[in-house]
């Protein structure tokens, strides 16, 4: 949606709860809380071997609190983390199942590892896991457990399909083909992305610092975050905010970098301001992506204060991935819902790790403690492997 | 919603390139080989020298799109262009070779499912809207609903919507995974050139699996690219009237029906 206004005005679409699983936290409130407080979610990893890699840490969710019964859902670390947050989003909701009619309840999740580690574990000699291993496996393992019978959709745009999913789960409703739309996103800490992240060497030994003069690099981090999406005139009281725009857009540059001049997630941020009918300066938060690698936080600043005005420099901007690593397909999801609980509470958390910031990064990150501020209209970026880029405009309740 | 024109399909399969090769009965003409697969798209070998089978095969794919359509690049290139990517798998053999520790590091960005639309956006200069669904014959369908959409709502001024299947690499696990009356494995590469139209389009899903199998006994199993190859034998077969296509994938079938002929151009040899 390169810049040109839809013909008609899309239809608002009202995200009714959310939850989440994440290494700071397995519910709502917790993960909040957690933000809040500065809780540093990164330690060794424990859960498979990593004494070969250059790295070893990471956002590991060490063990799934939440009283669900496991034995209706497969051994599988996807299937469940996503069950976890969909077991929160229903508390959130108050009601489980879900109040919606399960031909009319469809799920929308974004992805970019899927069942991998069961295509590992497959392949290490269990081959019974082998069918869990597409990576639509796990999505349609969270719709039989919440009873969804509605469409089930998974999308992999790397590090950016939490914010595709919102957006496509947004369009089915208005489009009538669902009531109501669990959307969101999810990734796991396995081998397979830790070697690969390790051999391109992008993990850091030192903390994840975004914006920050001395960042070097990203650490890996999982968890799973889930929205539930209502037509607005339908929705009820209860609700958290709006989802007012979504765009994405290709990088056409390179397999792996963001393009040098951050033009592909400009024009993700343009294309979902405009189906929101907003412009840059009616942004009052910006949940960035911030990996704290070298290349990306320059590169994403610079495409912000091109987007945002003149506002640019003073808009509080926060990256929740000092806390606790990048989540990959959790990731844009979890900041969505940075958004709205920022909104919600009147605070901006602070962005863990940030000490020093970079000159080259001339937005107004927030450091140190929360900022008390209340934003109305959040935007939300994200960027992937294979030039994918996404934003999202949210509207606090 | 409405409904958008196809102005051109690329379409390369195991059976060969274009409609004309595919078979009457799929299972016959296989004489029980379990795949049949798409030589690796001679292109660039310098600027390609990293990329895989699976990438080539999009690149090749919208080459034989243009080619349809009479077009060069330029045609296509830039914001203006979406381009929607739909795939059951075509990612499982850059997984199972990092896996099993054939691949280099350099190598780990291709295991991504983005890899081939990456290198198909990049090959081509296309810049905008971005989307990339798994899944089988339904992700397709769903794919175009979306691309219709974006054209719809004036996201963008026309709409590719690519779709790539491998099997020869992981042909072992994929017979697990199948019973051996689905009829083979046919590897494709498919891209549909849609631009705004007339007419609406629907689609619709259900529970369940597809009554209508006619198109999968004539294909063979082609997952993703299904959808794609079925539009392409319509035009062929029936180029002027409503067309329909049916797909199912998981328990889930769906259908997408065009109410006039999709079709911008007279039928051309992709």
């Amino acid at each position: 949606m390169c810049g040109r206004l839809p013909l008609a005005t899309p239809e608002r679409i009202a995200v009714s709860a959310a939850g989440v699983v994440t290494p700071i936290g397995q519910d709502l409130d917790t993960f909040w809380s957690a933000l809040l407080t500065g809780a540093d979610g990164i330690s060794q990893i424990e859960r498979f071997p990593v004494a070969d890699l250059r790295v070893g840490q990471g956002g590991e969710i060490k063990k799934l609190t939440r009283a669900v019964d496991w034995r209706r859902v497969p051994d599988c670390r996807a299937t469940r983390l996503l069950v976890s947050a969909a077991d929160d989003l229903c508390v959130q909701a108050g009601s489980r199942p879900l109040d919606v009619e399960p031909d009319r309840l469809a799920v929308v999740v974004g992805t970019a590892l899927g069942g991998v580690e069961e295509g590992e574990r497959a392949l290490g000699g269990s081959p019974r896991r082998l069918a869990r291993a597409l990576y639509d496996a796990p999505g349609h393992g969270l719709a039989r457990w919440l009873g969804a019978r509605g469409p089930v959709v998974t999308v992999s745009t790397a590090c950016a399909s939490g914010a595709t999913a919102l957006g496509m789960g947004a369009e089915m409703l208005r489009r009538g083909e669902a009531d109501a739309v669990v959307a969101g996103g999810y990734d796991i800490l396995c081998r397979f992305v830790m070697r690969g992240f390790d051999g391109l060497r992008s993990l850091t030994r030192d903390r994840v610092r975004p914006f920050d003069r001395r960042r070097s690099g990203l650490l890996l981090g999982e968890g799973a975050a889930l929205v539930l999406l209502r037509r607005e005139r339908e929705a009820g009281p209860r609700r958290l905010g709006t989802l007012l725009g979504y765009g994405s857009a290709s990088d056409a540059a390179h397999i792996a970098a963001p393009d040098s001049q951050g033009r592909g997630i400009e024009r993700a941020m343009r294309a979902a301001l405009a189906e929101a009918r907003l412009d840059g300066a009616d942004v009052d938060f910006v949940s960035a992506h911030g990996t704290a690698t070298p290349l990306n936080d320059p590169i994403e600043a610079a495409a912000l204060r091109r987007v945002l005005g003149a506002r640019g420099a003073t808009v509080p901007v926060n990256s929740i991935k000092g806390a606790f690593g990048h989540a990959m397909g959790a990731a844009a999801a979890l900041e969505a819902i940075l958004c709205l609980l920022a909104g919600r509470h009147g605070q901006i958390p602070a962005t863990l790790g940030l000490e020093e910031r970079d000159s080259a990064c001339d937005i107004d990150c927030v450091q140190g403690v929360p900022r008390a501020h209340r934003p109305r209209i959040s935007l939300s970026t994200s960027l992937g492997f294979g030039g994918c880029n996404a934003a999202l405009v949210i509207e606090s309740a | 919603m409405r409904a958008p024109r196809i102005r051109a399909i690329g379409l390369l399969s195991g059976w060969g390139r274009g409609t004309a090769a595919i078979p009457v009965d799929a299972s016959e003409a296989a004489g029980g080989r379990p795949v049949l697969t798409v030589e690796r798209p001679v292109l660039d070998p310098e600027r390609f020298r990293r990329s895989r089978r699976e990438c080539l095969m999009g690149v090749a794919a919208v080459g034989a799109m243009l080619e349809d359509a009479g077009q060069g690049p330029e045609a296509i290139a830039g914001e203006r262009t979406a381009l929607l990517f739909a795939t059951a798998a075509a990612y499982a053999p850059s997984n199972r070779e990092f896996i099993e520790a054939r691949g280099g590091s350099m190598y780990f960005p291709y295991t991504a499912v983005a890899a081939v639309p990456a290198e198909v956006a990049i090959a081509f200069g296309l810049t905008g809207p971005y989307e990339i669904l798994v899944g089988g014959a339904p992700a397709t369908m769903r794919a175009i609903a979306r691309a219709a959409f974006l054209l719809e709502t004036g996201a963008c001024d026309r709409a590719l919507v690519l779709a790539v299947e491998v099997f020869e690499e992981c042909v072992d696990l994929f017979e697990r995974l199948r019973s051996p009356l689905d009829g083979p494995l046919v590897e494709g590469a498919a891209c549909l050139w849609l631009e705004p139209g007339d007419g609406t389009l629907t689609f619709e899903r259900r529970r369940g699996r597809e009554d209508e199998v006619s198109v999968r006994f004539q294909l063979g199993e082609m997952l993703a690219c299904e959808p794609l190859a079925t539009l392409a034998l319509a035009r062929d077969s029936a180029g002027h009237e409503a067309t329909q296509v049916h797909g199912s994938w998981r328990g889930e079938t769906a259908r997408l029906e065009w109410s006039t002929a999709p079709y911008r151009t007279r039928p051309r040899a992709a």
